[in-house]
């Protein structure tokens, strides 16, 4: 078995995005290693390159000091690299003991595969986690009738079914309980001690300190410290990830919350409870922006989807304290409500059609029938010059703008109703800094002129720099309010990283 | 409870609802013609059958690996033209079998043209396709302008009228096609055809040979639509360049019925079979119920309708409910 793999100097791009710029990470045998960092700090591209997934654009792996070319999973999976998937790597429509083996079955002598052994070996792994399981479950059941929790059970095991030397659990126990984590950790230990090394990427503090030998911290793309768990704390670490030269590009008007906590509340959620939503409440006063922060995908998209009636959900929603549960976005727009979603090619725009078209799209109706097209177009020039839209015409498709002016085109196409509640997704992500700074601007004055502005964004800067108050979500519940002065980067991370809740529990 | 029994149920015998509409064909089949089962009747209708049979068992390897071949009938039609128009009425037999094997080359080599397109290259299997069974039934036009040539009669007869222990020879075509299946699907390829079918994406990251699986279920494709091509050769005798393009559609209604899903990964080939023979024997009782053959189409399409139709269906009342 290997003793060593080394990642030095990693360069990954996916097109124009920069993924990694330097990234680095040693793992020896009988170590755990940490691999920790922030939202898009390149932490799930670093063990993609390691298992092959990707090809590097730059930099190398060395494994026992010898260079290594991964140019395929295949190849990673050759010297024992195996993955645990975040996104799960499971074929929904085949058996627990399939996937498990799946390239990798035990054949008989006319190459058909031994079902007797899978079937054997399949109930072998299935003991690791005994007692943990909530359903019957059989090599025999098919992975799309399992639970979460056993859906990632499932995928531990493929892992380990290889025999490998090296293990990279990405975000494995995000969807398992106390006791089948704990199993884990018991089976990560027993690893250790045959000689397998193991790569623990988790946002989980306490289980970081938990398990882990040692830790590599990346932030945007680069490895900015590593070294022994036992040397570092959970305040070290978050701020290793907290990017420290950055400088705000706008400013915080002072002391706006005061005046607004007078103003009436306009928008209100009790229990709000979906899928991935746990019981979510809060209180939105009338001008106020708020933001929602928090680690990616702790339920914040469903949020503002369930508020715009796109996604069914349990629970009481009060616009102006009257009840209402839009089960349309039809609903919702009629009420004022307007969504500026996050994916914008797919969600937010028809690329291929003219800005005019995209503009129009919610507002059809109001020019009437027949159209009245030159009212539109004067209403619709309006709004692109207020929004200081660059574009070369209004019949141009939307595919010929930038990132910038496409997500004004998605803007604009609600400022053309005056939404009274405006809910987006991460708005500026993939947008140049100039376009960022305007948008910024545009935010403060709509929420002055008394318009409710609930923002999710992943940039932790723009929700301390913008927002009045910053509402932190955690697996699907809001954990931490934010506000004045507790409202700092660091804070936040900590926040969002559950860290806050647990020292206040401890202390 | 029941109806979470029915889903569970369906999903690990996809084929139950082909079965069943199999036996009901049948059932009405036999009221409508009660000498069905009599030797003669039988043969006459397996032979029929057969080379649809054949053509559904090779779509229903590429709809499993999650693509689609449109092209299948235009590789008949190139089958039928150059066996029809280069072995000849008069040809010898050693001709005639040398000329079946070129086939089968003809049937692997359209099968890899399509694979390389759409695994290597990328491309959309269903426009794919769309454009080579142009490219195949135009060069199949080339072969065979008009409809004519043949092949020796005794050939055809043979396959006409072979009965050996008294059941068609299309059953043990059938049966061996099915021993094959059932070996090859317990096989690793059987295992990455499923995989790749099902979620192609977790299968790559599994490390399994995403892109030759893929070219792989083509090639099959196309080595069955040539077996397709040869025996509907032997059964009609003669050449036409028109003959393969009706048999596409129903090779793809046969796989629906058979109740293979059409993104991928459920299924097997078995149901299509049984699927293929249910739709000879639905033409069957159209014939002998003295209904209109242009029902025949429209028949056809709403059985197609209603199979693609049905989980949509299903899962818009249990939204509701």
């Amino acid at each position: 078995m290997p003793e060593s793999l080394s990642a030095r100097n990693i360069v990954k791009h996916y097109g124009g995005v920069v993924a990694l710029s330097d990234g680095n990470l040693e793992v020896q045998a009988r170590e755990v290693v940490a691999l920790i960092g922030a939202n898009g700090s390149g932490k799930s591209t670093m063990s993609k390159v390691i298992n092959g997934v990707v090809v590097l654009d730059g930099g190398q792996l060395l494994l026992d000091g010898q260079p290594v070319l991964f140019s395929s999973p295949q190849a990673a999976k050759n010297v024992g690299i195996a993955n645990v998937f975040q996104e799960l790597s499971l074929i929904p429509q085949m058996a627990v003991a399939e996937n498990i083996w799946l390239t990798r079955e035990p054949l008989n002598t006319l190459g058909m595969v031994d079902r007797k052994a899978v079937q054997t070996r399949t109930e072998e792994l299935l003991a690791l986690f005994e007692g943990t399981y909530k359903t019957r479950l059989h090599p025999d059941s098919p992975i799309a009738s399992l639970p979460p929790d056993e859906k990632q059970i499932i995928e531990i095991l493929k892992a380990i079914s290889s025999d490998p030397w090296l293990v990279i659990l990405d975000e494995a126990t995000a969807s398992l309980d106390s006791r089948q984590v704990q199993r884990l950790f018991d089976l990560v230990a027993k690893w250790k001690e045959q000689g397998k090394a193991i790569v623990f990427v988790s946002h989980r503090m306490e289980e970081i300190f938990r398990i882990a030998d040692k830790y590599t911290v990346l932030r945007n793309g680069r490895t900015v410290g590593a070294g022994n768990i036992k040397d570092i704390n959970e305040k070290q670490l978050v701020k290793l990830m907290i990017e420290k030269e950055s400088v705000l590009g706008f400013l915080r008007g002072e002391a706006k919350s005061d005046a607004k906590a007078e103003k009436e509340i306009s928008l209100e959620a009790e229990n709000l409870t979906t899928e991935s939503l746990q019981g979510v409440s809060f209180k939105i006063r009338k001008g106020e922006l708020v933001g929602i922060g928090g680690l990616r995908g702790q339920g914040q998209r469903h949020l503002l989807h369930s508020l715009f009636g796109d996604i069914p959900y349990s629970g009481t929603v009060k616009l102006f304290n009257d009840e209402i549960h839009f089960k349309h976005p039809r609903e919702a727009m009629r009420s004022g409500f307007a969504l500026v979603p996050g994916d914008r090619a797919r969600e937010g725009l028809l690329y291929i059609r003219s800005i005019l078209d995209n503009m129009l799209l919610p507002s059809w109706r109001r020019f009437g029938l027949p159209l009245k097209v030159n009212n539109a177009k004067k209403e619709a020039a309006q709004v692109g010059s207020s929004l200081n839209l660059k574009m070369a015409g209004l019949d141009e498709p939307v595919s010929s703008l930038s990132g910038g002016n496409a997500q004004k085109v998605v803007i604009g196409k609600w400022m053309m109703r005056e939404p009274q509640v405006l809910l987006l997704d991460d708005p500026t992500k993939g947008v140049d800094v100039g376009t960022k700074a305007e948008f910024y601007a545009l935010l403060t004055r709509l929420s002055e002129e008394g318009k409710t502005i609930v923002l999710y964004s992943s940039d932790d800067e723009e929700l301390i720099g913008l927002c009045d108050r910053v509402l932190v979500m955690y697996d699907g519940k809001i954990r931490t309010e934010l506000s004045g002065n507790t409202l700092t980067k660091e804070n936040l991370i900590s926040a969002s990283l559950g860290v806050a809740e647990r020292d206040r529990g401890t202390a | 409870m029941n109806r979470s029994r029915w889903d569970s149920l369906i999903a690990r015998q996809p084929a139950l609802f082909a079965l069943i509409l199999l036996v009901l064909s049948i059932v009405i089949n036999f009221i409508l013609q009660p000498n069905m089962f009599a030797r003669e009747t039988l043969n006459s209708n397996m032979r029929v059958f057969l080379p649809i049979i054949l053509m559904a068992v090779g779509q229903a390897i590429v709809i499993l690996g999650g693509g689609i071949d449109i092209s299948v009938g235009s590789i008949v039609s190139i089958v039928n033209t150059v066996l029809a128009t280069r072995v000849g009425l008069d040809g010898s037999p050693e001709r005639m079998w040398q000329f079946v094997f070129l086939s089968l080359l003809i049937g692997l080599l359209a099968g890899a043209i399509n694979g390389f397109f759409i695994a290597y290259l990328r491309l959309q299997p269903i426009i794919t396709t769309y454009a080579t069974s142009f490219l195949y039934a135009g060069l199949a036009l080339l072969i065979l302008p008009n409809p004519g040539g043949g092949i020796p009669a005794n050939i055809a007869s043979f396959y006409r009228n072979s009965t050996p222990l008294t059941l068609p020879l299309a059953f043990y075509v059938i049966a061996l096609v099915l021993v094959i299946w059932l070996y090859l699907s317990s096989t690793r390829y059987g295992k990455f055809l499923y995989a790749v079918g099902g979620k192609a994406e977790a299968a790559y990251e599994t490390a399994v040979p995403v892109t030759l699986t893929q070219f792989g279920t083509y090639v099959i494709s196309g080595l069955m639509a040539a077996f397709s091509g040869i025996a509907i050769t032997m059964l009609s005798g003669s050449g036409n360049a028109d003959i393969g393009g009706p048999m596409t559609l129903n090779s793809i209604t046969a796989v629906v019925i058979g109740g293979n899903a059409l993104s991928g990964g459920i299924g097997g080939v078995a149901g299509p079979v049984m699927g293929a023979i249910t739709l000879g024997i639905i033409q069957n009782i159209i014939s002998f119920a003295n209904i209109d053959t242009w029902w025949e189409t429209l028949v056809k399409a709403t059985i197609i309708v209603v199979a693609l139709a049905a989980p949509g269906i299903v899962n818009l009342f249990r939204r509701r409910a």
